[in-house]
């Protein structure tokens, strides 16, 4: 078992920086999950952790070990690949036990090892067939038992869920979570660009953009105080709302000017925000906290339906202010409404975001 | 008539028209096959007739006779099998080889070298037949099968043929591979040579029909009779001085395609997956 440390890590291809000066300390038999959206790194990064990229700057660490010029082999380190990358003209057990055949285990060792990781993952059925013959799920257990067999101590897992249907989806992301962090207690990085996966199986999310790191933190950290608008914005279904103005002071109170509407801003965020006074800045709202209402009320603002999208449970309401930007507000009870149809939409007063335009970084 | 049986009509005319169409070009292209095979069953007089006769008269199988009474016949064979055995078994390893470097390792100047390697495609055998024969001459390699099949024991195509193969392959499986212990060489073996089978297929055909049929090489790099390859020998046993006896030439050509044409039946399979990877991504 063991810790990951990446110290200042660069990877370049040609001049396209794919991981920028990456800190990142994964704990002990951590679940961490790198997230981001497609091209920003994470997969680099894992890639560097598992040697299969060698780092141009920085340094990583794996238990007290330095591991940069390591071969992949000796890093112990065990990777489930998104295609599973399974050996196509090998069968499940031949695939299971051949990082034990390469490490030259004795036999013996290596047939009580295989089936004791196909008994675990329950493919011990499925051992003498070969990978074509298996469902997608089937593949994905037989991917996750060649890892375990070799008893790594960090696991690297890139995209694992992303080829299988949504139903499968969900009931794997339940159990893979249960097995690597709660019976196998190993170290884990994975992978994702899926938010949801990140926020339900993570201990922690690191989470990135542009070669980047722009905020580690829990998952209930990430989502209630993100550090900057790209967090704020890529964590929540639907994406936060972003109002953009400038902070102007009116008497004792604060109001953003849209230039077209006056928000009101709620004295409790006057202290952090008195220093913006003038200055353009971006209040945010996640969607569900937003009421609509089809009648005027206090602190709610004028806006009009521009779309709507039933989801059963929920409803997504699209309104603007401008006539130009795009703001969802997800409603739970049943209304009646039209396309075009004049509201009044309420943010709740204890929940607003504010970034700073420049910079995009959250204040707090 | 309906309107139902009158585009049925019409489409059964369609159809037979185009078979006819095709049964015409088939006859075109086997014609030089029927004609040889024809011929075999023929006596050199009737044979060389003009215009040409189709039917043997009078039917005989001399020219058969004639080409197993030629002492040598059987050792040309075996000659043409070590030869062609050879080429096959050298190819399979060294282009595979090759094609695994070019396609999954990674050396400075590896490209360019493979563009050189391409550019040989273009260079006509004629050009270094002069230079290939003083090198297998200082070898002291002539008239000798090895040493003739020592210039054809790797080739381009073949080659290029197991670059695109592997390059084919998905990379996360050699991924996959290097975390779980293999080097560049254990991966060629254990992952990317098992999974090349279909392109090795294809190679070990082309290059077994390419050097089983050689008439070129063995004619100019071997002199004793004994040595000679099928095609060099069988032209030889029947040139006369002033003509050629045809007949058992082409019954002879005829026993000599047969493993090839046979060949052919078995494995159209791979040559046609050959022709498919060859296309695929370049």
């Amino acid at each position: 078992m063991a810790r990951v440390l990446l110290k200042n890590v660069v990877k370049k291809f040609g001049n396209v920086v794919a991981v920028n000066h990456v800190n990142l300390e994964v704990k002990d038999r951590e679940f961490m999950i790198l997230l981001g959206p497609s091209g920003c790194g994470k997969s680099t990064t894992l890639r560097l952790i598992a040697g299969l990229e060698t780092p141009d700057e920085g340094e990583i660490w794996i238990g007290d070990r330095l591991i940069n010029d390591i071969d992949p082999t000796k890093r112990n380190v065990a990777m489930v690949f998104q295609s599973y990358a399974l050996y196509p003209h090998m069968t499940v057990y031949q695939n299971i036990e051949f990082p034990l055949k390469m490490s030259r285990v004795p036999k013996n060792e290596r047939r009580r090892r295989v089936i004791e990781a196909a008994r675990f993952l329950g493919i011990e059925d499925l051992l003498n067939r070969y990978p074509k013959q298996l469902s997608g799920g089937q593949q994905q257990r037989v991917a996750l038992a060649r890892a375990i067999v070799r008893e790594p101590e960090v696991f690297l897992l890139d995209e694992p869920l992303s080829n299988l249907d949504a139903k499968l989806r969900v009931k794997m992301r339940f159990e893979l979570r249960h097995l690597l962090h709660d019976e196998l207690k190993v170290t884990t990085i994975y992978v994702t660009h899926d938010q949801v996966e990140a926020m339900t199986m993570a201990d922690r999310i690191a989470v990135m953009n542009q070669g980047r790191i722009m905020q580690i933190g829990t998952p209930v950290e990430v989502f209630e105080k993100p550090a900057n608008m790209f967090v704020a914005g890529f964590i929540g279904v639907p994406p936060m709302n972003f109002f953009y103005g400038s902070l102007v002071s009116r008497g004792k109170e604060l109001v953003l000017d849209t230039g077209g509407l006056e928000i009101n801003i709620p004295n409790s965020y006057t202290k952090s925000l008195q220093e913006y006074v003038g200055r353009e800045i971006v209040m945010g709202i996640r969607p569900q906290e937003i009421t609509i209402h089809t009648e005027p009320i206090e602190y709610a603002y004028p806006g009009k339906i521009i779309g709507y999208e039933p989801l059963g449970t929920e409803l997504y309401i699209h309104f603007t202010i401008d006539e130009k930007t795009d703001y969802v507000a997800v409603v739970k009870q049943r209304l009646a409404i039209n396309l075009g149809q004049q509201i009044y939409w309420r943010p709740s007063p204890s929940k607003l975001y504010f970034f700073d335009k420049k910079t995009g970084n959250a204040i707090y | 008539m309906n309107e139902a049986t009158k585009r049925n009509l019409l489409k059964a005319l369609w159809i037979v028209f185009v078979y006819i169409i095709l049964t015409m070009f088939a006859f075109i292209y086997l014609s030089p096959f029927i004609r040889s095979f024809v011929a075999s069953f023929m006596t050199w007089e009737q044979a060389s007739k003009y215009p040409p006769e189709w039917i043997p008269h009078p039917f005989t199988i001399e020219n058969y006779l004639k080409l197993f009474r030629l002492e040598l016949f059987p050792r040309w064979i075996m000659n043409s099998a070590l030869y062609a055995g050879l080429i096959v078994a050298g190819n399979i390893i060294f282009s595979s080889m090759a094609g695994y470097a070019f396609a999954r390792l990674e050396f400075p100047g590896r490209d360019a070298l493979f563009s050189a390697l391409l550019a040989l495609l273009m260079i006509p055998i004629f050009v270094t037949l002069v230079p290939n024969y003083i090198i297998i001459y200082k070898l002291g390699l002539i008239d000798n099968i090895i040493g003739l099949a020592l210039l054809s024991l790797a080739n381009v195509s073949s080659i290029f043929l197991m670059r695109q193969y592997f390059l084919s392959l998905p990379q996360e499986v050699f991924d996959a591979a290097r975390l779980d212990g293999c080097g560049p060489i254990k991966a060629f073996f254990y992952i990317a040579l098992p999974l090349a089978k279909p392109a090795l297929g294809a190679v070990a055909v082309y290059q077994f029909l390419g050097a089983w049929n050689a008439f070129l090489g063995p004619l100019v790099f071997l002199r004793s009779p004994e040595n000679f390859t099928l095609p060099v020998g069988l032209s030889f046993a029947f040139q006369r001085s002033m003509w050629t006896e045809y007949t058992p030439i082409i019954a002879g050509s005829l026993v000599a395609a047969a493993p090839t044409i046979i060949l052919f039946i078995g494995l159209n399979k791979y040559l046609i997956r050959g022709i498919v990877i060859q296309a695929g991504k370049g």
